[in-house]
């Protein structure tokens, strides 16, 4: 009966073939729409590190001026100072913690015919690696030896080490940067979360950095500051390292805990180190300490651009449109046939087999439109590509997920925008219409 | 027009299939409405004026990292040969560019104290020569003294006494004052260090062009010795590709252990600035475009239907004495109806969205002649797209009336 | 009141050509209730069509109130139409969106009458036929002789000079086709010129004059003829 189903619904289709192109062209063009925002939307807010998003944590003191929060009404400062990040990784007091700033670096490569150019780098501490599964093609990450004894070591992104290395393993090789040797100690492997949560500050979908270097380098080499920095009084002596002593906010730290409800406890350990800092005159608002876990970070730090949301809301109105087009069109086409409809009434078909054979025909019409919308989707995200350049980079793929979705998505709201008009046409009495004309 | 009553009544008996046209064409005008809302918005903000004169400015960085890298030596060296090609109108090392999007901000306020509310304001560390590489106009007051340009290290925290800021800052700080008694006041920066205003220029923008405070800047007479800087380079009409190609040349020529980086000219900066806000306009307007056309080809293939099922009708009118005229003034009268109906209710949904992204986007109001507009413009597409389908019902033999099948 | 002079009529497809009427001529007179009937095929409908106006001929002359309608346009014939010619049809032709009163409303409105004018026509013509209650119904609440009833008062509302009615009791069940008749009937002798086309010998031989069309050419029946016979024969013919 299902293969009857489809032949008349292909007659049908086939009969009227300007007005069924019309309707495909509608779903399509609507879905296609939907589709390229809607998949922007998913790619800007997808977890970066799903297997392990809830028990990755980012820390938020409140070290900011008493007579104004950081941001309205009583937010904490996004970032933290150095001072506060290298005592809490000092600390030690959960499973993982990193610490981390971004810098840059002149590299001066070993070659003479490779020109001296800069690098952007991350100082951090050893659990990096391992806190965010960060895959090594060659080596590992450095040692929390190498972080208390200040060694000169480098991690090295895969780029900088095609770059340098020719992509050879060079661990072991020694690296110049910003005038001094450094051992290489690992290669990453391709690796770009998106967002980049670790370090949303000056771009929620910024490169990975080419180079990692410890934590405990930026105090003695004086690393220059690569991201925002915020203060909110002066700094007081003009020296590197009262800067790092200062309010100023312009480093991050992540915890990681083996189980998300050891939350609870790294909070109390936070208030009460703030506690004990405000008897040095430092934190002088009341404790407003955060831990968020990453998808509630990406969240409030509203990594998802408001155009990119505006977009989509007005390519859904825009299908909204196109399904209200296929409805008003599928009702004139059933409504049109009322002549016919009787007739199968009469010779027994019962509403049931009526309404399976019109449903049948405007999910044809759905999936039709759904593949056109694919295609559309994918043409649109070229496009997107085109407009915003390297802005959107990695974000405007789509995915099998995403693929699937689109195809419910037209077929689902196909049949729903024929449900009307196959109710209307069912409801045709088998007498009615013989009679007349 | 006196055809208006029984249309009206008989639409209302095929209550369904013309609301979903007129709910699809007030859909239709809230997405017009508040997409080209958005794109004029949009427009305004890329139009307001740097103040630069942005078709002959380009700028480069210059990062030292050799050991023994003499900046202060190389950058007046650097500025000097730069000014002496011929071509270049002048030029002044800066630690931010306008618009780029990176760059330094402090506060300003009229009273010392760090609970005294104070102003965002823009910093650009420039020389002499500052005002006349930008281009701007300086409306009030003085040029700095090329005897008061001091050097500023990476870790300092003073500042100089005299800055020069823009009549918006001026205005910002000073509300009641007019630019010319702008001159001479105290301002104070990190809480309470005065520093007296002794220029006010016309315009300049601020590094952020999504920054709300993007009209106030301040000049500080300073050169930086943060081991990287960029300088800011204006040449003579039409001479700015031949230019960017010499400087290079010559910076690069000799080696003073620093990288010269980012030759990138003024209008580059502004598109890639301005790329999403370009890229958003486009896809609106192919949003409004498409739908536009998909409720015209919408409304033609349900006018074509109803003429379908309506032959023996129209037949049957034109037997009575319809003109094909007649028959055509029908459709397109009952088109208008629909139209007007959806428009009615697209007035209220357009408010409606507008309030919301309004909400929720912090967008401005739309102005008042988008309703009208959009309304004339989809009453249009309407009609046009009737006509088609209603000519052809014209086309309809009376005879038809006849006939019993 | 109304000429035809040698009217040809012909339809062409690609294969051939159908005389539907060939020098076809025929005059009826002011207030003449005149039966056109005929088999199937015969010509009948195409000479409707042709009397009422609404298909053109290719040749002959037809004069209507005694102006010749060859070469007009077809603005010119939807006014002579509007203005002197009332149908009523087979299958009524009712408009199913409009309830009685802007049924009857539609040709008075092409007329161009003022409102006021509009309302008294048809409250008058709903008057006649008996329907004057029911003008705010919709056409699919009454019943066949009804709506009929309605179609004439729509037919009566511009005062035509004369009534085509094509098979106009063809949908009816005897009872009501003889109260449509009656009411023809009574329009006739206030003075309204009737053409009514029908296969009906019974319905026919009410009229005042019987025309028999055969073959696309008309043929006067005499007294004494008798139409059941003529259809006899041609069947057997044809």
């Amino acid at each position: 009966m299902f293969s009857y189903y489809v032949r008349l619904a292909l007659l049908s289709l086939r009969k009227n073939i300007l007005l069924t192109g019309l309707m495909v062209a509608a779903i399509g063009l609507g879905i296609g729409a939907a589709m390229t925002t809607i998949t922007v939307n998913y790619m800007m807010s997808s977890d970066p590190i799903p297997q392990k998003s809830e028990r990755l944590f980012h820390v938020q003191l409140d070290n900011w001026s008493p007579n104004q929060p950081y941001e309205e009404p009583n937010e904490p400062p996004d970032q933290v100072t150095w001072l506060d990040a290298t005592n809490l990784l000092q600390e030690g007091r959960a499973f993982r913690q990193a610490a981390m700033g971004g810098t840059s670096f002149v590299i001066e490569p070993s070659q003479a015919e490779q020109k001296p150019f800069i690098a952007s780098g991350r100082a951090t501490s050893a659990d990096f690696f391992p806190m965010f599964d960060v895959p090594f093609l060659y080596g590992r990450g450095w040692t929390a030896d190498d972080d208390n004894s200040q060694n000169l070591v480098v991690v090295l992104s895969k780029a900088t080490n095609d770059q340098l290395f020719g992509g050879e393993n060079s661990v072991g090789e020694t690296v110049v940067m910003g005038g001094r040797a450094f051992r290489v100690v690992g290669v990453l492997n391709d690796w770009q979360p998106r967002p980049k949560f670790y370090d949303v500050s000056t771009g929620p979908f910024n490169e990975v950095e080419e180079v990692f270097v410890p934590w405990s380098l930026k105090e003695p080499l004086e690393l220059p500051l690569n991201g925002n920095n915020n203060c909110w009084k002066p700094v007081g002596e003009e020296t590197f390292s009262a800067f790092l002593r200062s309010e100023c906010v312009n480093s991050q730290f992540w915890v990681e805990f083996e189980d998300p409800k050891d939350a609870d406890s790294y909070l109390a350990f936070l208030n009460n180190y703030v506690t004990e800092q405000k008897k040095l005159g430092r934190f002088e608002r009341p404790l407003n300490n955060r831990l968020m876990d990453v998808m509630d970070w990406m969240e409030y730090r509203e990594v998802v651009a408001e155009d990119a949301i505006m977009m989509m809301y007005m390519a859904i109105m825009f299908l909204v449109v196109c399904l209200l087009n296929t409805v008003a069109l599928l009702l004139a086409k059933f409504l049109g046939r009322s002549g016919e409809i009787a007739l199968r009434r009469a010779v027994g078909a019962s509403r049931r087999d009526l309404f399976l054979q019109y449903t049948v025909e405007s999910a044809m019409i759905g999936i039709a439109g759904g593949l056109l919308g694919l295609v559309l989707a994918w043409f649109g995200l070229q496009g997107i590509g085109g407009l915003y350049g390297d802005m959107t980079e990695g974000l405007n793929e789509l995915d099998l997920t995403m693929v699937g979705f689109a195809i419910v998505l037209a077929i689902v709201s196909t049949i729903l925008a024929g449900l009307y008009p196959t109710w209307r046409a069912c409801s045709v009495a088998p007498a009615g219409q013989l009679k007349s004309q | 027009m006196s055809e208006l009553g029984p249309i009206f009544r008989a639409l209302l008996r095929n209550k369904v299939g013309a609301f979903l046209l007129a709910l699809q064409i007030a859909l239709t005008m809230t997405i017009m409405v508040n997409a080209i809302h958005m794109i004029e918005n949009r427009s305004s903000m890329m139009a307001r004026p740097s103040g630069l004169d942005e078709a002959n400015q380009f700028y480069l960085s210059s990062n030292g990292y050799a050991e023994n890298f003499n900046e202060r030596a190389v950058v007046e060296e650097d500025l000097r040969n730069i000014r002496a090609l011929p071509g270049i109108v002048d030029v002044t090392q800066i630690n931010a560019i306008p618009l780029s999007g990176g760059g330094w901000s402090m506060g300003l306020q009229t009273e010392p104290g760090d609970d005294k509310p104070s102003v965002g304001v823009a910093v650009y560390f420039v020389d002499d020569h500052g005002i006349d590489a930008f281009g701007v106009n300086l409306i009030a007051g003085e040029n700095f003294n090329p005897t008061e340009i001091t050097y500023r290290q990476r870790n300092e925290q003073g500042w100089p006494q005299n800055i020069i800021v823009t009549e918006a800052m001026a205005k910002e700080l000073f509300p009641d004052l007019t630019p010319a008694q702008a001159i001479g006041q105290t301002t104070y920066i990190a809480g309470d260090e005065p520093m007296t205003i002794t220029g006010v220029i016309d315009q300049l923008q601020a590094p952020w062009v999504g920054w709300s405070g993007v009209e106030r800047v301040m000049l500080v007479p300073q050169r930086t010795e943060f081991r990287s800087s960029r300088y800011f380079i204006r040449t003579e009409p039409g001479q700015r590709d031949r230019m960017m190609k010499a400087v290079e040349e010559m910076l690069v020529a000799e080696d003073r252990g620093r990288l010269i980086r980012n030759v990138r000219t003024m209008e580059e900066t502004r598109d890639d600035s301005y790329r999403s806000y370009s890229a958003l306009q486009t896809i609106l307007w192919i949003i409004v475009i498409i739908l536009t056309i998909i409720t015209a080809l919408g409304i033609v293939g349900m006018v074509t239907f109803s003429v379908n099922r309506r032959r023996k009708q129209i037949g049957t009118r034109r037997a009575l004495g319809a003109s094909r005229f007649d028959i055509m003034k029908h459709f397109m009268l009952e088109n208008f109806l629909v139209t007007s109906v959806g428009l009615v209710l697209g007035v209220g949904s357009s408010i409606a969205l507008n309030i919301w992204l309004v909400d929720a986007f912090s967008l401005p109001r739309i102005g008042w002649y988008y309703i009208p507009v959009a309304m004339v413009i989809l009453w249009v597409v309407g009609q046009a797209a009737v006509f088609g389908p209603a000519r052809k019902a014209s086309q309809i033999s009376p005879a038809l009336a006849t006939r019993t099948a | 009141m109304l000429r035809m002079h040698n009217i040809r009529k012909i339809f062409k497809t690609e294969m051939i050509e159908t005389h539907a009427l060939r020098d076809f001529n025929l005059e009826v007179e002011e207030g003449d209730f005149v039966a056109v009937t005929g088999p199937s095929g015969s010509g009948k409908t195409t000479f409707l069509n042709v009397a009422g106006l609404l298909e053109t001929f290719d040749g002959g002359d037809y004069l209507l109130d005694g102006q010749s309608v060859k070469g007009m346009n077809d603005t010119q014939l939807a006014r002579l139409r509007n203005e002197k010619i009332g149908f009523i049809f087979q299958s009524f032709n009712l408009l199913p969106d409009l309830n009685l009163f802007d049924n009857v409303d539609v040709p008075l409105r092409y007329r161009g009458f003022k409102a006021a004018e509009r309302k008294r026509r048809i409250e008058e013509a709903l008057e006649v036929v008996g329907l004057a209650s029911r003008m705010k119904h919709l056409p699919a609440q009454l019943s066949g002789g009804q709506q009929q009833r309605v179609a004439i008062a729509r037919a009566l509302a511009g005062q035509p000079r004369f009534l085509l009615a094509d098979e106009p009791t063809g949908n009816l069940d005897s009872q009501m086709a003889t109260s449509v008749l009656d009411l023809m009937q009574e329009i006739n002798q206030q003075g309204t010129t009737i053409i009514m086309v029908t296969h009906d010998p019974m319905l026919a031989k009410r009229a005042g004059r019987n025309i028999f069309v055969r073959d696309g050419q008309v043929s006067e029946v005499g007294k004494e003829e008798d139409i059941v016979e003529l259809l006899h024969k041609t069947a057997q013919v044809g």
